[in-house]
């Protein structure tokens, strides 16, 4: 996984210390300009990097440490704790309740894996035993329903859309109403593409959540995203209200540093991994373990190189 | 500050020391808008060498830095090829009255970066130019790629070649091309579908289609919102379509041009551009600005420079 590698990196830029006779300001400087650059090569947006660092020194405080402290060991904790800091927002993984309906509305950048995603998380609820139906309320896309219709056939989940209707406020509350008077249990609303830049389109996603109000909203963005991620991320978040994210492409080659922009910007957890064009490329991701075993790497090489 | 830097004025040549902190806040700006790290750091180390020894010739240290990081940023987007006007191509195509192919060319590019829509506004402008057209559906495997483009075909009243899906697509391409050859259409454009460039079995598919396709124009479609792995993809899409190509006799088809879609959604993150052009030198033929036919330009460097250091 990409942010292991990342993890490993830092590791690695954190051994600069090891070879230090003494562990002091420039030391720190030098192994904290590492840990940057491989952030930075990691896609990890820039503010981000620079108050990891700043927040990193902060905490050390070298000068005022009582001898005797192991400096080295401090510095590794410090880093991990500052990095599973950026990716864990302390908010537990939404869980839709059995038995009522739960409508779960999916936002993002245009041809991020939105429409994607949702059928997979459909896959991914109706296998757990819920009643899942699929609503496209994109109705700006050429093609956008017949994709849903695809995919949903494939997954064997039922759907709602409509040819022709372009007021996506109306086909989705449709859609979703039919949902709840028939029971069904999770209820994915795939919506269009859309970025900060174009008021309308965001003026749209916020008359959608007015009108559905989605039990949770869930934030779609491609793993191989720069340094945009972080503004984009949070104008999302400043108009719905997103309480959770999943990465996609996670299958590429990318670093996924994005990832750490997306969870700062909407302080909300990564939920899912998309990692494949397939209903089943989707990995639950777990926020709490993988920080867990980021923190142990840390731990355990900074235990062996003192 | 002031004083130092007025001490320096056509005093004593430029040392590293003078340069460190103006070329570092350039470096760092230059990240912050969204060129690769690695990018950057090599072009302000070429910055540095320079100036290096040189006298000051600017106000200050920093206005002169500032000066030849977009000198080096003009070079690096400068394109380096010949002639990138592609309706102009087309038409010295279509004049060399040997050739009765129509002028082939072919989209590719990772997932969801906007190809289909990107070949749709391309389709647009040469309608404008009267050039007969013809779309070939070859993304034969994504759910709901061929109405997407029938959909376009429809809107822009143009003929769409399609053999639905699971079919081979260089199957499709060949035969949308003799297909418009004997309808004397003048441009044919196909679609593909979206893939990674580490996936080995699909990279192949890619290198058979253009092989058999053998387009006029190959355009690699990126999107301006992508980090450090524009250089990955890049790199990886022209080794597949070389190894791949490999045996075939005749000289494999490389990637001939770049379309940078989703410029509207950066602000002045453009770095993009800056990294895909220092890495491959393949000039940035379009940029797509937004969602409608409309929505393609031309790139321009000035203004890409300005973002990029201001
Ligand atoms: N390799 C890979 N491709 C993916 C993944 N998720 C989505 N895709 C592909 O990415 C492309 C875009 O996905 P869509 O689901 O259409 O994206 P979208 O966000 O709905 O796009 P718009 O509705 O246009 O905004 C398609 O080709 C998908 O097959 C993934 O995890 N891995
Ligand atoms: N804002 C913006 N959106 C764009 C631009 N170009 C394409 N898009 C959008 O990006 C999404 C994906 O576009 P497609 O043309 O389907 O992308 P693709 O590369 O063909 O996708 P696949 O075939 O699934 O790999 C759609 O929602 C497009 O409307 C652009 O320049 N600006
Ligand atoms: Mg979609
Ligand atoms: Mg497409």
């Amino acid at each position: 996984m990409v942010l292991e590698t990342l993890g490993t990196k830092i590791v690695k830029a954190l051994q600069s210390l090891t070879n230090q006779v003494v562990v002091d300001e420039t030391a720190l400087e030098a192994a904290l300009k590492e840990v940057a650059r491989a952030l930075l090569e990691a896609d990890v947006n820039v503010k981000q990097v620079s108050e990891l660092r700043q927040r990193v020194k902060n905490r050390v405080r070298l000068a005022e440490l009582p001898p005797g402290t192991n400096r080295r060991r401090l510095i590794h904790k410090t880093v991990f704790e500052e990095l599973c800091r950026m990716l864990d927002p302390g908010i537990p993984p939404y869980r839709p309740q059995r038995g009522q309906s739960n409508v779960i509305m999916f936002v993002g950048l245009q041809g991020n894996g939105k429409t994607t995603s949702c059928v997979k998380v459909a896959y991914f609820y109706k296998r757990k035993g819920y009643r899942t139906g699929l609503v496209c309320a994109d109705t700006f896309r050429a093609g956008a329903f017949d994709q849903l219709r695809q995919n949903a056939t494939r997954a064997r989940v039922p759907f709602y859309g409509r040819y022709g209707e372009t007021d996506a406020v109306k086909v989705a509350s449709e859609g979703v109403e039919r949902f709840r008077r028939e029971g069904f249990e999770v209820i994915l609303v795939d919506t269009s593409g859309r970025h900060k830049q174009e008021a309308a389109l965001f003026a749209e996603m916020e008359q959608l959540d007015r009108a559905l109000t989605p039990d949770h909203v869930i934030f779609v963005m491609d793993g191989s995203i720069g340094q945009a991620a972080y503004d984009q991320a949070r104008a999302f978040q400043q108009r719905v209200r997103v309480g959770s994210v999943i990465l996609t492409k996670m299958d590429g080659h990318a670093r996924g540093g994005g990832a750490l922009s997306a969870v700062a910007a909407t302080h909300s957890p990564i939920v899912f991994l998309g990692t494949g064009e397939h209903l089943d490329d989707l990995e639950e991701f777990q926020v709490q373990s993988f920080v867990g075993r980021l923190l142990g790497m840390g731990d355990v090489r900074g235990l062996v190189s003192t | 500050l002031w004083r130092t830097l007025g001490r320096l004025a056509g005093s004593r040549p430029l040392t590293r020391a003078d340069l460190e902190k103006p070329l570092q806040y350039f470096r760092d700006r230059l990240i912050a808008r969204n060129v690769a790290p690695t990018v950057a750091e090599k072009l302000t180390q070429s910055v540095e060498a320079s100036l290096e020894n040189r006298t000051l010739d600017a106000l200050t240290v920093h206005r002169m830095v500032r000066a030849a990081v977009e000198d080096a940023l003009q070079r690096v987007l400068q394109p380096l090829h010949g002639t990138q006007d592609l309706v102009l191509a087309i038409e010295q195509h279509r004049q060399r009255a040997s050739i009765r192919r129509p002028f082939v060319i072919v989209f590719t590019g990772v997932n969801g970066v906007g190809k289909s829509t990107t070949l749709a506004k391309i389709a647009f402008l040469l309608l404008q130019h009267n050039l007969r057209l013809l779309l070939a559906a070859g993304d034969t495997f994504r759910a709901g790629a061929i109405e997407q483009l029938r959909i376009h075909a429809r809107c822009l009243n143009i003929p769409l070649y399609e053999r639905g899906y699971g079919k081979d697509p260089s199957s499709v391409a060949a035969a949308a091309i003799s297909q418009a050859e004997q309808e004397q259409r003048d441009v044919v454009l196909i679609d593909t579908a979206g893939r990674m460039q580490d996936n080995e079995p699909l990279m192949k598919a890619l290198a058979a289609l253009v092989q058999r396709a053998a387009p006029e124009r190959l355009f690699f479609v990126g999107e301006a919102l992508v980090g450090n792995e524009a250089i990955d993809q890049l790199v990886k899409f022209n080794q597949a379509l070389l190894r791949y190509q490999q045996g075939s006799g005749g000289k494999p088809r490389l990637i001939d041009g770049i379309i940078l879609t989703k410029f509207d959604a950066v602000d002045e993150k453009v770095g993009a551009a800056v990294t895909m052009m220092y890495t491959t030198s393949i000039p940035i033929v379009f940029v797509g600005t937004g969602q409608t036919y409309h929505d393609l330009e031309p790139v321009n460097i000035p203004k890409l420079v300005k973002a990029l250091v201001r």
